[in-house]
């Protein structure tokens, strides 16, 4: 909650002395394991799901793809969907687009092994406008905030997930909310950069593009991207013993497959 | 109470029950009553001759039998009885002259008595008394006794002295981390620690995240933790319980003394209701961190809020020698806000009013009514995100206590005790033009009900038994509906409870007991097993104290937590009982343990318990522990070496982990010496093996993110923790009518960095790779001054 990053900015205010410094650690290294990436969409155009695995903490953020996998898709009504290997590990199919209501699963056969998920893809929950505003903790550097408006449909369980792009770069984010609190409300949420020492991305501000995609996700994908969310959080204050999230991919693995809506906005902004 | 009798049969045939097996053991005892030569009572109230206050623990002996002795209770009395004969009496107490008194024994007698302090703690070994050797003649093993003027001197971060902090300096109990109060006790959570004040729970003993304690020790006046071989009379808490009791206030004179300090100020106000009848006591104190706030540019920041205050009260009066009231209470809160944004404040409040009577020289009891809250408020003032949550616990507990010497080698305490449990976890209101709605988590009720028997028995010159055995009940009370949850965290059923049913019971047995074996006049060998269980559980899913502590009651998925330890141990005094020295190990198994699914949501969550899972744990440990109680140098040294492990289905294949809490090695050393009559000093030094932690053994990309991925739960360790603190206290010259001294302290004198905490992230500096960061809070030497005054 971002009532808790307040109060958690205030308390590291308060902590005067606190200071702050890179260290080497010897980290092990449970390398190799496969890294699968699923997303169907409700937009036309090559569905992708990404296949690569793990590196060493110490390496570069590059990530060796997993080539010569046996992907596919199929909805329950028995539709069969090929997906066909491309460049770096991606695995793509041009004639499927998602439809809100089915069920899709994935099988990716690789290294022997056949891995299954199941996600079904929510019904859409309209984007409703973007506007943005001045920080409300950080004043003094000039900060903003995007905001995101939309009706929450009432009586049904909603999970949304929030992509925020700072001229055509992704924030180093992650935004996860469902309506346990605001169900069937007018919702608006801040998205906000973290700029916190944890964070290479430097804010938002006047003049800026800013773009957010928007994912209606169902309930596992949800739990997926919360984890990921709260562990992210991870800092003075508020450390929760990290995991890897629970993936809806058994045999269990890193990654998911999330068949959610998706539709975006950008501002300029003021 | 009727009425819950009438409801269920199930609950009042329980508590018959309850009831018969108690009688049969008190009746086990009185058969024990000796025949022989003719006994006689000697009962009475030991003070201070300056205050008034009553001395808990001070000891009484008869000098011509040294296996006849005792020591006062929470209120000060004792009771002692011996054959027909003339005897002198011994009264003494830590830091108090002691008295002999000649005594011709041929009545009950009563005898109140005065004792003088002996001006500070060095000045004990110059008036030659001989220090006692409790420590080797006591059953009572796995307690710490602190001594408030040591407390005073050890140097702590801030100039703010705490008793908290002073505790995790004793072996056995270990700090949940720098600038946190929290502490773990022979490998038990925090929530495993039952903490008292004035015997009323306080649930959140932490102010500003654990920074500060909510014990403002200049309204302390005595403090225990026990670690092991509970007494039967403490119930409810796996693995402590800390007992801290107010002053009274002096029913002599009016003072009033307080302090300054850097950070923050405090005043103390006692006096007189009526002299050497009655009296009170009143302290507070408030921060003013917000002031630094003030300074910043940011205007925001400007009108922030930051602070904390409390204030402690006790009156007393003694209707006569046998009858006694007391009041006592305490409130504290914090406040935290932005200017017109966020505002968040929580606080605990207690009161309790007791009763003592004495029936005969016998016979002594104690009635209290007990009450406790603690609560939370997180608001939103932003017009479009406008929210009020809020959450508290509601505590009455009505305790009977009785203690019965039962002859020269039998002290019975007895009672009974029930507790109403009032759980709000969590309201959310707003405004009509709010994202939020309005929620409303269901309200949970509960009694905690418990009976205890136990007998200190001398059974020889050299072996002492302190048995006894706890029967603790739990009700959870409609009205409401009952979820029961699968493995998978699904609605498997639900139960609907009308207001005063019963929902859900447990009933069960605690034995306790305690020995001691006396070897010689200086040394003996103890053990000890108790049993403990827990009805009431915190979740949290942070390792610092947060306000948004969320407390629940065992139900139908939650199982009460179940604690077996036994330890054992060698006592052995020095230098004619000047220096103490004392070993202990003990394993404790752990039951019905909890810990949280990944991404559990536990605030303003209706189905909360959902989110749990089950566990076992186990923790073992050796604690060696060499104690200077007097001379101009003094002070203790304290090591343990110990291992604390977790096991869940569900975390690391099933396989033992070791817990947050388990730390391999742990070392205090304080050093207290007074250089001249004005000017003493202090130190203390600290070495902990790290925190156990879960570190990321490979990274990969989801949703354009770099992720760090995890093998093994708290398989790693951070770096570990060492510092050193030093402190002087110049009292001021002595004046008719008031006093004033200094205290100076420099908290990590070599500027040591412990790690707060270490977080991994991309690299600002390289781009495309990833680093580990390391956040210290006080990694400079932190010096403060405090000017403390007295008249």
């Amino acid at each position: 909650m971002k009532v808790l990053k307040t109060t958690i900015y205030l308390f590291s205010l308060f902590a005067l002395a606190s200071c702050t410094k890179v260290i080497d650690l010897k980290l092990g290294n449970n390398t190799g394991q496969l890294v699968i990436e699923g997303n169907i969409t409700n937009t036309a155009g090559p569905q992708i799901i990404k296949l690569s695995t793990n590196v060493p903490f110490t390496n570069t953020n590059t990530y060796p793809p997993v080539t010569g996998a046996t992907v596919s898709v199929s909805d329950q009504n028995g539709n069969a969907y090929t997906f066909t290997e491309g460049p770096s590990g991606t695995y793509s199919n041009s004639q499927l687009t998602g439809i809100p209501g089915n069920t899709y699963t994935m099988t990716v056969v690789t290294g022997g092994k056949t891995y299954t998920a199941s996600s079904k893809m929510p019904a859409v929950v309209n984007l409703d406008s973007l506007t943005s505003k001045n920080d409300v903790i950080q004043t003094s550097d000039h900060k903003k905030l995007v905001t995101v408006y939309y009706q929450d449909p009432a009586g049904i369980a909603n999970q949304y997930r929030f992509v925020l792009y700072v001229n055509n770069v992704q924030a180093n984010d992650i935004y996860a909310y469902n309506d346990q609190f605001n169900d069937g409300r007018y919702v608006s949420i801040d998205l906000f950069e973290n700029t916190a020492s944890s964070s290479v991305d430097k804010g938002i501000f006047s003049g800026d593009t800013a773009t957010v995609e928007m994912q209606c996700i169902d309930k596992p994908v949800y739990t997926y991207w919360e984890t990921l969310m709260q562990a992210q959080a991870n800092g003075p204050g508020g450390s929760v013993t990290p995991s890897n999230p629970p993936t809806n991919i058994t045999p269990v693995t890193l990654g998911y497959f999330s068949a959610h809506t998706t539709q975006s906005k950008t501002i300029v902004v003021k | 109470m009727n009425s819950l009798y009438q409801y269920n049969p199930y609950f009042s045939g329980k508590i018959i029950t309850m009831a018969r097996l108690l009688l049969l053991f008190c009746f086990s005892f009185l058969t024990l009553s000796a025949f022989g030569q003719k006994k006689y009572t000697i009962s009475g109230t030991i003070k201070d001759s300056a205050t008034g206050e009553t001395l808990i623990g001070a000891t009484v002996r008869i000098k011509e039998l040294p296996s006849v002795g005792t020591a006062t209770n929470s209120y000060g009395f004792y009771s002692l009885t011996a054959p027909a004969g003339n005897y002198t009496l011994l009264f003494s107490y830590v830091g108090y002259q002691t008295v002999e008194k000649p005594i011709a024994l041929h009545a009950d007698e009563t005898i109140g008595m005065a004792l003088t302090s002996s001006g500070s703690l060095t000045e004990v070994v110059i008036s030659a008394n001989r220090p006692n050797n409790d420590q080797i003649t006591s059953p009572q093993m796995g307690v710490e006794k602190l001594n408030m003027s040591q407390i005073n001197q050890v140097p702590v971060v801030l100039g703010e002295r705490d008793i908290l902090k002073t505790i995790t300096l004793m072996p056995g109990v270990k700090s949940a981390g720098e600038g946190n109060t929290g502490f773990y006790v022979r490998g038990g959570a925090a929530d495993q620690n039952l903490i008292l004040l004035d015997e009323a729970t306080v649930y959140n003993a932490s102010h500003l995240f654990g920074f500060f304690s909510t014990f403002n020790s200049d309204a302390i006046k005595d403090v225990s933790i026990y670690k092991g071989g509970m007494p039967a009379e403490y119930g409810g808490r796996l693995s402590s319980v800390l007992d801290v009791k107010m002053l009274d206030g002096n029913d002599k004179d009016f003072t009033v003394q307080g302090g300054l300090g850097l950070i923050s100020s405090r005043i103390k106000v006692e006096g007189p209701i009526q002299k050497d009848k009655g009296s009170f006591m009143i302290s507070a104190r408030r921060t003013y961190i917000d002031v630094f706030l003030k300074a910043s540019k940011d205007s925001t920041i400007k009108g922030s809020s930051l602070y904390f205050y409390d204030i402690n009260a006790k009156a007393n009066y003694h209707f006569d020698d046998n009858n006694a009231i007391y009041l006592s209470g305490y409130f504290g809160k914090d406040v935290i806000g932005l200017k017109n944004t966020f505002g968040t404040n929580w606080g605990n409040a207690t009161g309790t009013i007791r009763y003592n009577h004495i029936f005969n020289s016998k016979l002594f009891s104690n009635t209290s009514l007990i009450f406790s809250n603690y609560n939370y408020v997180i608001q939103s003032f932003l017009s479009d995100n406008n929210f009020k949550a809020t959450s508290k616990i509601n505590d009455i507990n009505l305790k009977e206590d009785l203690q019965y010497s039962l002859s020269s080698n039998h002290t019975l305490k007895f009672g009974v005790n029930i507790l109403h449990h009032t759980i709000a976890p969590g309201d959310i209101t707003s405004n009509s033009a709010s994202s939020f709605n309005d929620i409303s988590v269901q309200q949970r009720y509960g009694f905690e009900t418990a009976a205890y028997v136990s007998d200190d028995w001398k059974a020889s010159d050299k072996l002492t038994i302190l048995y006894g055995l706890r029967l603790s009940g739990f009700f959870l009370f409609g009205s409401g509906s009952f979820n029961t949850y699968d493995a998978a965290g699904d609605v498997l059923s639900t139960s609907t409870y009308g207001s005063g049913q019963v929902a859900k019971s447990y009933l069960n047995l605690e034995p306790r007991l305690s020995s001691s074996y006396q070897l010689n006049d200086v040394s003996s060998v103890k053990f000890s097993y108790n049993r403990n269980t827990q009805n009431i559980h915190l979740l949290t899913n942070s390792t610092t104290s947060s306000p948004t502590d969320l407390y629940v009651m065992s139900s139908n998925n939650i199982k009460p937590e179940i604690a077996d330890q036994v330890s054992t141990g060698w006592f052995r005094n020095f230098s004619d009982n000047i220096f103490e020295f004392s070993a202990e190990i003990y394993y404790k198994w752990l039951q019905n343990q909890i810990n949280y699914k990944d991404g559990a949501q536990l605030l303003v969550n209706e189905d909360v318990e959902s989110q749990l899972v089950y566990g076992s744990g186990r923790a073992y440990g050796l604690e060696l522990f060499l104690k200077k109680k007097y001379g101009r140098f003094n002070g203790w040294i304290g090591y343990t070496l110990s291992r604390t492990e977790d096991k869940f289905a569900a975390i690391n294949d099933g396989n033992y982990f070791p817990a947050t809490q388990d730390r391999t090695h742990d070392l205090s050393v304080v050093g207290i010496y007074q250089l001249t009559k004005r000017w003493s000093l202090s130190s203390t030094f600290i070495y902990q093996t790290g925190n156990a932690v879960t570190y990321p053994t490979g990274k990969y990309e989801v949703g354009g993110l770099t992720t760090f991925s995890y093998s093994e739960r708290n398989g790693y360790r951070e770096p570990s923790n060492n510092r050193l603190d030093i402190g002087a206290t110049l009292e001021g010259k002595q004046h008719k009518k008031y006093h004033s001294s200094w205290t100076f302290s420099i908290y990590n004198v070599y500027g040591h960095r412990d790690p707060y905490s270490i977080t991994f992230q991309n690299s600002k500096t390289v781009p495309n790779t990833t680093e580990a960061l390391e956040t210290s809070i006080f990694a400079t030497p932190i010096p403060s001054v405090t000017w403390n005054f007295k008249f």
